[in-house]
């Protein structure tokens, strides 16, 4: 252990800790714009520079290593002259106008600028606006890039290279003219952009957000001709009341429910229901390959961002998919058949709208194969914003319940939110499906947790199924690439986005580890709380299967919720 | 006229003796650094980091795998003098790679010349031929236990890869900004591993170190500054071209007068840029000091890479900072956001002064505090000396231009 | 060591085709397994390397400030009315290129100009533009 003096104040600290780290440790926040815990070190905003004694320049805090009996100057005059010039500097190269209002900003509740500028007293702004004239990018159906907003951070860049291992995203050009863009400045939507969203979380700023959905499901809501029903996914119910000042991992299922019935909509169901219908169409199909020696290993396909990427990036594996549609479009099949014939409800005139955490669900909403059986996808944070302009206090709502026929749902359906729920889910309802016995111990521990990649064995009815669980794409590459080398698993879930979907790329602002694993602890309480918590048990999934479907996997069953896949190019 | 690096052409192979690498090889090569050391041959790209201190902790490095590293980007606007040695005396340039790379140990090394000058790296691919050819280059050099490859690299015009970590960035195939430091690239720089990088002039004048011997060298130049140094002339002078000075023989204005035949068209001398426009100006005034790396200090500048740009008083000085600050604008990575945004708003301030005709009060203010930023927050040395010529016109001729009323 | 090399085959396919071409980005990350958005991004650093096809004759002219002093921008001035272009843009006939750039590393003989692979000293408006008559 050794000690330098950071603001008067003595600090211990290991060999290799950054001067930013250290600080902390005393209570000093330094404030940082291009740095980010989960990615590598940047040392381009500068905005975190401080004094060193005897050092003629200021260093980074984020990229300096303190060492033995350095003396550091965090908030010196010189040093925070430097921090207000440098946002100055900033706030003319974000191109604030009319046109590009803070007030209109995806992030004004949100902009780290805006944090900044508290942090560091900035009182003016002395430079000329830049107007950097770039057009946006909306080739995207899932992302809308603002680069005039962009302040080329990087941070969206090195999110995508090194927590989800795609790498869309790059500088162009160098000086003044270095611009943030993607292959060829193709855009998002014609390269191989998995549309998981883990991008705007990195964002400091608005550049980067949805392709908003909310503006036409107001007018459907409207629109006095349309059956609006709405699902509610898993993962949304414990972050939505972030985006009302509650702490993360706040459950507010049933006054959701109540908001979306002051919202307007006719009907309102649970993606949950949903959930445990996968279960047992993929439950079915793993027990089929089981009996048929594979193809092993099976990989789930709830997760529109996996889906994208696997086609990208390991189209070979395409067959080992399930071929299973995910809940959000097992849903909307569903509810636009069975629920619509049995309610005599013309198809036409039914409006699915989702609320998803997943900017990818949008894209997968509009893949060909899937028929427009969901018609809009609004993020949680979409949700949020209706909330609001429909002046809801949402929290304080009485709490009130879904909608009968398509809104029961297991605690199994519950922890689809979470990486490795599926995976819980599946084998609670494959155990005993295939021993017809009970399942004692419902917990499967060693797949929950917020590591990116979990292997578990379980022994069901004397064989060893060999299960793994990853989530994050750069985690989900790393174990694809363990099975390419001839590691075998019967059963793989994969996740694009860390943590699964609670830390979706549609979810509150900030969704960081921490927030991700207050709501992971909620996920797994709604579990602990529910009376059924395995698939099989879901009454009107039951119910579904006796009035319409007939049986998992039947004809019928394969026609509405099951789906292929396609090769892309990279 | 002193000739240890200014020499008539020697492109055939056979007229060359490596002389001083052969000496090398029969020689410790710890003694070989000490010779270095005290001969205090300073990095003759710019920064002046002394390169036998370099080479010392190179060597010391302990590393299966090292590389040296030629650079000859040259790039800052009024140096030519490296290209002048790629042209003239390409064998010794290679000597100096051999001799850097023999000493520190390593085995495979680059040389990195810009894109931009076409005829050195002919000159050069030729060079790397008939050096192989002739056992200079591979296993078993000159029947000794070295081994060493050398491997041309062409840039492809940017002056930043003239920064020894962006260049690796480069070589690397990556996007060409600086690294952060530590670790250096002694430590770690290509592929991670120890890299000693050197620039053209500072390898061929460790040639003739081990040529004329410490003893010949030290007795030249001043006290800091030992021994000789490349100048590239340009600008208004009657005859511009790289010239061959002992240090502190000359002063300036004598080099100016004397080498350059004073300023064409019977001109008067304004002031002189002393090394490359990242460094401050010289007023006319300040002229009358030996050409030495600490009397231009203390005049406050540097001696940079050598290059003396002459200006006469027939010029806009709005028109001057403009022109070089819009070179940093056009050649900054880009990465850092006070000296990419800076000098963005350095020149969006000069525009319009040049348009003007004269800078506001509030100019200067701006300029001074975006100068200052730049220099103690940006990432590496391009950034922090960017605006060294902007601010040192501002600083020297500060009436001049707030004349039309500066208020 | 994935990047090796990199530069110098940018160069070898430029020197092919005259520009680098969209297939010749996605086979350069194929082989050295990088995103073709890096391969892209480093390109595009580089003022030397286009990924559009330039004119025949690539028209360089300095105008850093020891051609400045020089009156490099007389020369940019009497060359972008001969060609007709802006800087950076390309003749309608596809002949030519023109690019104001930073140093060539002729300061002593300015100013500079450089054709494709040639550089021309000492320029004067009616020598530069003879010698882009001399292209036609």
């Amino acid at each position: 252990m050794a000690t330098a003096l950071i603001d008067g104040q003595q600090v211990d600290f290991e060999s290799g800790e950054t001067i930013l780290e250290a600080a902390e440790k005393v209570q000093i926040k330094i404030p940082t714009l291009c740095h980010a815990e989960d990615l590598s070190i940047y040392g381009g905003c500068r905005i975190c520079v401080v004094e060193i004694e005897g050092e003629r320049l200021l260093k980074p805090a984020c990229a300096t290593k303190i060492s033995e009996g350095m003396k550091i100057k965090t908030h010196s005059p010189k040093v925070r002259e430097v921090r207000r010039n440098i946002f100055e500097l900033i706030v003319a190269s974000h191109d604030i106008s009319c046109r590009l209002n803070c007030l209109t900003c995806s992030r004004n509740q949100s902009c780290e600028l805006r944090e900044i500028a508290a942090d560091i007293g900035a009182n003016q702004t002395r430079f000329d606006p830049i107007d950097k004239g770039y057009d946006d990018d909306r080739s995207s159906v899932s992302i809308v890039r603002e680069p005039n907003k962009c302040i080329t951070c990087g941070r969206c860049i090195r999110k995508c290279e090194e927590v989800q291992g795609v790498g869309i995203f790059t500088m162009a050009n160098r000086g003044p003219a270095t611009v943030l863009t993607t292959f060829g400045d193709k855009g998002m939507g014609n390269v191989e952009c998995t549309n998981c969203g883990q991008c705007i979380h990195a964002c400091p700023t608005g550049a980067l957000h949805e392709v908003y959905h909310y503006d036409r499901v107001w007018d459907m809501l409207k629109d006095e001709d349309k059956f609006v029903v709405v699902q509610t996914a898993p993962a949304v119910r414990v972050a939505l009341a972030e985006l009302f000042e509650s702490k993360p991992g706040t459950i507010v299922t049933g006054q959701m429910v109540a908001g979306l019935k002051r919202l307007g909509f006719d009907r309102v169901f649970d993606t949950n229901f949903a959930a445990d219908l996968t279960i047992m169409e993929e439950g079915t199909e793993l027990i089929g390959r089981i009996e048929d020696g594979g193809p092993f290993p099976m990989f789930t396909s709830c997760s529109p961002g996996w889906i994208k990427y696997i086609e990208h990036f390991y189209p070979e594996y395409l067959e080992n998919l399930s071929s299973c549609k995910s809940p959000q479009q097992m849903f909307g099949a569903v509810a636009k058949s069975y629920y619509a014939q049995q309610h005599g409800i013309d198809k036409e005139d039914m409006v699915v709208v989702s609320v998803m955490p997943c900017t990818a669900k949008k894209f997968e909403s509009g893949r060909g194969e899937m028929d427009q059986d969901v018609d809009f996808v609004l993020t949680t944070r979409e949700l949020g914003r209706m909330v609001k302009e429909a002046g809801i206090d949402l929290v304080n709502l009485a709490e009130e319940d879904y909608d009968p026929m398509m809104g029961e749902s297991t605690g199994a359906g519950s922890i689809f939110g979470s990486s490795g729920g599926v995976m819980e889910a599946a084998l609670r309802t494959a155990y005993e499906l295939i021993t017809e016995e009970e399942l004692e111990e419902l917990d499967f521990e060693p797949v929950r947790g917020a590591e990116g990649i979990k292997e578990a064995e379980v022994e069901i009815k004397g064989m060893t199924v060999k299960t793994a669980v990853a989530s994050g794409l750069s985690n989900v590459g790393q174990l694809l690439e363990k099975i390419k080398n001839g590691e075998e698993y019967h059963f793989v879930e994969m996740m694009a986005c860390p943590g699964g979907c609670i830390g979706g790329g549609g979810q509150p602002i900030p969704t960081n580890q921490e927030t991700v694993e207050e709501r992971m602890k909620a996920i797994y309480e709604i579990d602990a709380g529910k009376k059924k918590r395995k698939s099989h048990q879901n009454k009107e999934v039951q119910q579904l299967y006796e009035d319409y479907l007939g049986a998992p996997n039947s004809h019928l069953a394969h026609e509405l919720l099951h789906t292929n896949y396609i090769k892309r190019e990279i | 006229m002193l000739n240890f690096l200014k020499k008539d052409p020697i492109l055939a192979i056979e007229d060359y003796d490596f002389t001083a690498f052969k000496q090398v090889l029969n020689t410790p090569a710890e003694n070989i650094i000490s010779d270095i050391k005290t001969a205090d041959l300073k990095g003759r790209g710019g920064a002046g980091f002394p390169a036998g201190v370099k080479w010392e902790l190179a060597r010391k490095e302990k590393s299966a795998e090292k590389y040296v590293v030629c650079n000859a980007d040259e790039g800052e606007p009024g140096t030519f003098k490296d290209r002048y040695l790629l042209e003239n005396s390409p064998w010794q340039v290679l000597e100096g790679i051999l001799i850097s790379a023999y000493v520190i140990g390593a085995e495979k090394g680059y040389i990195y010349i810009r894109g931009e000058y076409v005829k050195p790296i002919k000159i050069f691919n030729k060079i790397i031929e008939k050096a192989e050819k002739k056992g200079l280059l591979g296993e078993n050099i000159l029947g000794s236990e070295f081994d060493f490859e050398l491997e041309l690299i062409r840039g492809a015009g940017a002056y930043i890869c003239g920064d020894e970590t962006s260049l690796l960035n480069s070589i690397e195939g990556q996007r060409p900004r600086s690294r952060i430091k530590p670790p250096y690239p002694i430590q770690s720089g290509l592929y991670g591993k120890p890299t000693l990088v050197n620039n053209v002039e500072t390898l061929a004048a460790a040639v003739e170190i081990i040529n004329q011997g410490v003893e010949t060298y030290t007795a030249l130049g001043t006290a800091e500054s030992n021994g000789t140094k490349l100048i590239s002339l340009s600008g208004e002078v009657n005859e511009p071209g790289v010239y061959e000075i002992e240090f502190g023989s000359l002063t300036i204005r004598e080099i100016v007068e004397q080498l350059g035949k004073g300023i064409r068209n019977n001109g008067q001398l304004k002031f002189v840029v002393p090394g490359g426009v990242s460094t401050s100006i010289l007023p006319q005034e300040k002229l009358d000091i030996p050409y030495s790396y600490e009397d231009i200090k203390a005049a406050g500048s540097n001696t940079g890479s050598g290059a003396m740009i002459v200006v006469s008083e027939e010029n806009d000085l709005i028109d001057l900072m403009l022109n070089v600050a819009e070179f940093f604008m056009s050649e900054t990575c880009g990465t850092c956001f006070p000296c990419r945004e800076g000098i963005r708003q350095v020149c969006y301030l000069l525009e319009n002064a040049k348009e003007r005709g004269y800078l506001t009060q509030r100019d200067f203010e701006l300029i001074t505090d975006l100068s200052q930023t730049t220099y103690l927050a940006a990432r590496c040395g391009l950034g922090q000396s960017s605006l060294n010529f902007v601010t040192s016109v501002l600083e020297h001729y500060r009436d001049e231009l707030l004349q039309g009323g500066g208020q | 060591m994935a990047r090796a090399n990199l530069l110098e085959r940018l160069h070898t396919i430029q020197d092919t085709y005259g520009y680098i071409p969209e297939n010749e980005i996605n086979k350069l990350s194929d082989q050295f397994d990088l995103p073709r958005s890096k391969v892209y991004g480093t390109i595009k650093f580089y003022s030397m390397f286009y990924t559009e096809p330039t004119g025949k004759y690539m028209v360089r002219v300095c105008d850093s400030l020891s051609c400045h002093l020089n009156d490099s921008e007389g020369l940019v001035t009497a060359v972008k009315n001969y060609l007709g272009i802006a800087d950076g843009e390309t003749t309608e006939d596809k002949k030519f290129t023109l690019e104001v750039v930073e140093c060539l590393g002729h300061c002593g003989e300015g100013p500079v100009m450089m054709v494709n692979d040639q550089i021309y000293t000492y320029l004067n408006e009616n020598r530069a533009i003879q010698i882009l008559k001399d292209c036609m």
